[in-house]
């Protein structure tokens, strides 16, 4: 039996984050270091499979300008190094170490156990970096494990939080219900076309006529179901509140845009590439799971007076949003509006840990009354990504909104984009309300001193969201590079 | 040219930003002095500009290829005179607020912000870029009246946010509609106004989306049913905030009514003529009706707003050139008059920190300059002739009466309510004998403060006599209006509606 050839470079950058992790476990445990050993460790991790997945980049554009597209398939197609995946991991590096920078506190709190904390992040962002870029559906299930064990763990990492406990507890209950779904739904797309990659199906249903599609449709069904769950689209959503409230605030802007990521990066490559000929028969069902999300998201969020739960809503509202792009069926819109979104979310949590303290667990609205006077970074940053959230134009939340809206509309869902529009301003209320409070309302409360690594990671977060809404050329060209899948 | 007139007072915003807050005596004479850069180069282009139809001085750049959007700007009679207002009452505005001392720098920062949104707004020709600077100005303005509002700010300014957005979130559905219908009828796809209106719609489509465009406008505006909003801005908003809000942000709406659902909806809009008239001479009398009675300065005229917008209103869709004419030119007079008014009510609070009509009596014996603006601005509204009111008024009556008979002759009556209030409120205000103590020392105008007034006085009346300067640049891009509709439907525009007006210099049509 011969073992097939080892593609370092489609692997190069898992496989930096993967020993950096175990790097760091090894270290922690011989020479016990300061937690900002083990950092740098992290960080270089972090830069060298960024590198990698930039020489990726390139040769994946090489590859697929000479049309040599088998080149970028490695492993017998179990990892794919298309524009698609890169784009996607390249984003969950950019996330994972924006979310590293803030929550730089958390770890330091943890002590000892923060090298855990570390690599369990850097694990986490290799299982999802595996399912962004696997085109075999066996993989990706595992590179979804990987990823989401990783992440309850980290809900709960301080143990001493009850708060946190429940939240992990939630977590991995909800969670393991979804991947168990999900794996379900990938028995049924095998049993019913007898492949297990993405673009084999793909070539199944399109060069056959299927005669029980039952079968089929039923594990697109659970598929798409168990994804909604990770993506926290409603009615799939219900853990997301009491996992961004309760998990540590330093850790929750991470995992929130890793899950995101991921989660949509593989619904949108499985709907659009693999069943695509099944449209007709799932988009109605996302639209609706869309509509739903939105409007309860946007409505729920409302009435929330924590900031983490209401972020949770506006998530749920995100991913309804972003689901639109899905029923548009045109994945640049979809890909664009998660980079954008995850890096607003993490710059969000980064204010919501420095208000509420690294592993604080209450981000009551009222802790930011006043937010301007004592810490003007803060409010702004806040602010700006708060509006591009909200999709407010020349940030790049609005080329986001507009980007899956016109894709919505191209593909016949007007319905869809008129009930989208009016969610946005349903939702426009609530980012308004905490803006309010930060700028609206004085408070005598102390000053809040915010650490170079925060200030980074903010200042990048604004000027991504803000050159990306006046030049969306810069990062809209790189998406259309991605593709096509 | 265009891009330098946007650019320079975001420029000068992020300037002030870069100043320190510890050095706030220097923020607002900073921000006033570099707001007469972008007034400077409105002063040239009104110089420059022909009067001619069609869009001058344009640019187009391309801004993102594969969706079809561009920088792309244009400057014709009709967004013209909006320009130049926008960037006079700037430094006015500014000027007006020395009152303000909490987080000057802000307030500074943001009015600029709110400069560049709004000429950009005017100049846009590309629909993606006009709703980018039409959503845009929200934010600025919404802090405004939040941060340096009165006792009800935050209730107002979210209202306002709101109110507003929703109807321009629609308005965006429909935006990517048309482009959508473009895309299908001509294979690539096109923000551009001057491509968009190349689009032939079926007529329920077209009325759907002249529908959101005139909803998103109609609260711009704001047209009854929808102008709730107004009065709680108006009131809380502080003097800067109201004066541009009355002066300029309102004119949006008209003059997106006249500029997008006109230009775009022709079919529609021939259609909606008696709806939209209806609907402005409710809001006429209306606004003249609830003025009457409000017990509050600042917003008895904020209600004239909305009687005056109403007769905008009316002479757009009475689709006659001198209908479209008065329209235009009665956006500058409501400018120049209410922004006035609102200063001068600021004034008074300024000194009084009261709005309540109850409270005066008798100022004229102590203030007489202060009195006399007022009465010269009441005048200007009220629409004697002379002075700017008449010409927009008189054209807005006489083109509508020549397609909206009934209409024309209701609305006639707001003049007469104007006067009423207008007056009333004078008369309380200012007349008899001064009979409370606090009022008997009120110092009149300071140089500064009559240094605010006399441009929009001087204005004013060089409108009043010699309309001619305005209007012969606004004609041929009314009539390019016109022209397009004609071309476009089966409407003809009656033949008394056609006649070259009274007011035109030369006179020999």
């Amino acid at each position: 039996m011969q073992t097939p050839d080892v593609n370092w470079l489609a692997i190069g950058p898992d496989l930096a984050l993967a020993l950096a992790a175990a790097i760091i476990l090894l270290v922690e445990v011989q020479w016990k270091p300061l937690t900002r050993t083990l950092g740098f460790i992290a960080a270089g991790g972090l830069f060298v499979a960024s590198g990698l997945a930039v020489v990726q980049w390139f040769f994946a554009v090489d590859a697929a300008s000479a049309g040599s597209f088998s080149e970028l398939s490695a492993f017998s197609g179990m990892i794919l190094m298309d524009g698609y995946a890169i784009f996607g991991r390249f984003a969950l590096l950019v996330v994972t170490a924006l979310g590293v920078g803030s929550g730089w506190q958390f770890f330091k709190d943890l002590g000892r156990r923060g090298a855990e904390g570390l690599a369990l992040v850097l694990l986490a962002t290799t299982g999802f970096s595996l399912m962004v870029s696997s085109n075999n559906l066996i993989m990706l299930f595992l590179g979804l494990e990987v990823g989401s064990i990783a992440l309850y763990v980290l809900a709960g990492l301080t143990r001493q939080d009850k708060k946190a406990d429940e939240a992990a507890i939630k977590y991995f209950l909800m969670g393991s219900f979804a991947s168990a779904i999900f794996v379900y739904g990938v028995a049924l797309l095998y049993a019913g076309t007898r492949q297990l990659t993405i673009l084999g199906i793909g070539d199944f249903l399109s060069s056959f006529i299927v005669g029980s599609p039952g079968v089929i449709l039923i594990g697109i069904g659970l598929v798409v179901v168990g994804l909604g769950f990770k993506v926290s689209a409603a009615p799939f959503h219900t853990w997301a509140p009491d996992v961004y409230e309760g998990a540590p605030a330093g850790i929750v802007g991470y995992l929130a845009g890793v899950a995101k990521i991921a989660g949509f990066a593989a619904l949108a490559r499985i709907l659009l590439t693999a069943v695509d000929d099944f449209a007709w028969s799932f988009l109605p069902v996302i639209a609706a799971i869309a509509v739903l999300s939105m409007l309860l998201g946007s409505i729920m969020a409302l009435v929330q007076s924590d900031v983490r739960r209401m972020l949770a809503y506006s998530g749920v509202a995100h991913a309804g949003f972003i689901l639109t792009g899905v029923a548009g069926f045109s994945a640049d819109g979809i890909l664009f509006y998660l980079a954008v979104y995850a890096v607003q979310l993490v710059g969000a949590f980064a204010v919501v840990a420095m208000v509420s303290g690294s592993s604080g667990s209450s981000s009551d609205i009222g802790l930011y009354r006043g937010l301007s006077r004592r810490s003007p970074v803060l409010a702004g940053s806040l602010t700006v990504l708060l509006l591009g959230m909200a999709g407010l134009p020349l940030t790049s939340g609005f080329v986001a909104k507009f980007g899956v809206f016109a894709d919505a509309w191209f593909n016949g869902y007007e319905w869809l984009v008129v009930v989208a529009v009016i969610a946005s301003v349903i939702a426009f209320a609530f980012y308004l309300r905490i803006i309010v409070i930060m700028y609206m309302e004085d408070d005598e409360a102390e000053v809040i001193a915010v650490p170079g690594t925060v200030r980074w990671v903010l200042g990048i977060a604004v000027v991504a969201t803000l050159i990306w809404g006046i030049l969306p050329g810069t990062l809209l060209n790189i998406v259309a590079d991605a593709l096509p899948l | 040219m265009l891009t330098a007139l946007i650019l320079a007072p975001a420029v000068a915003a992020i300037v002030i930003a870069l100043i320190p807050s510890k050095r706030r005596e220097v923020h607002l004479p900073l921000g006033i002095a570099l707001s007469i850069v972008p007034l400077g180069l409105a002063g040239y282009l009104f110089w420059v500009f022909e009067p001619l139809p069609g869009y001058q001085h344009t640019i187009d750049a391309v801004w993102y290829e594969p969706w079809g959007i561009g920088w792309t700007l244009g400057v014709d009679g009709i967004s013209l005179p909006m320009v130049v207002l926008t960037a006079l009452l700037i430094p006015i505005a500014l000027g007006a607020s020395t009152s303000i001392t909490k987080r000057t720098k802000e307030f500074v920062v943001f009015t600029l912000l709110l400069e560049a949104g709004m000429l950009g707004a005017f100049l846009a020709l590309d629909l993606f870029l006009f709703f980018v600077f039409f959503e845009a100005i929200l934010i600025p303005m919404y802090f405004i009246i939040g941060i340096w509002g009165g006792e009800r700010r935050i209730y107002a300014s979210v209202k306002f946010f709101i109110y507003t957005a929703l109807g321009s979130a629609l308005m965006l559905a429909a935006i990517i509609g048309l482009a959508f219908s473009y895309s299908s009828e001509f294979g690539s796809t096109s923000f551009a106004l001057a491509d968009l209106m190349e689009v032939t719609l079926d007529s329920g489509t077209e009325r759907w989306f002249f529908a959101a465009f005139a909803l998103a406008f109609a609260i711009k505006v704001p047209l009854f049913p929808l102008h709730t909003w107004l009065p709680d801005a108006h009131v809380e908003a502080p003097t800067a905030g109201s004066v541009l809000l009355a002066a300029v942000l309102l004119k949006l709406g008209t003059y997106g009514l006249l500029r997008f659902n006109l230009a775009l909806f022709p079919e529609a809009s021939v259609d909606a003529v008696p709806i939209m008239g209806v609907i402005a001479v409710i809001g006429i009398i209306y606004g003249a009706v609830v003025a009457i009675v409000q017990p509050d300065l600042k917003k008895l005229v904020a209600y004239s707003s909305v009687s005056h917008l109403g007769f905008i209103v009316l002479g757009t869709f009475a689709l006659t050139s001198g209908g479209l004419q008065g329209a235009v030119i009665q956006n500058v007079n409501h400018g120049l008059t209410t922004g006035a008014l609102f200063l001068l009510v600021g004034m008074l609070y300024d000194r009084r920190h009261t709005k309540a009509i109850a409270d005066f009596g008798g100022l004229q014996k102590v203030m007489p300059v202060f009195a006399g603006f007022f009465l010269f601005m009441t005048f200007a509204s009220i629409g004697l002739p002379g002075l700017n009111g008449f010409v927009g008024e008189f054209l807005v009556l006489v083109g509508s009466y020549a397609t909206l008979p009934v209409l024309a002759i209701i609305a006639s009556f707001g003049v007469v309510l104007a006067a009423i209030y207008l007056l009333w409120a004078y008369e309380r205000v200012f007349t008899g004998e001064p009979d409370k103590e606090e009022n008997k020392v009120l110092h009149d105008l300071s140089p500064r403060e009559i240094g605010l007034l006399a441009p929009l006085a001087i204005l004013v009346l060089v409108i009043g006599l010699y309309p001619a300067v305005l209007l012969d640049k606004i004609g041929p891009s009314t009539e390019a209006v016109l022209d397009h509709i004609e071309s476009s439907t089966d409407y003809v525009t009656p033949e008394p509606g056609r006649l070259d007006n009274v007011f035109t210099a030369g006179g020999d049509s």
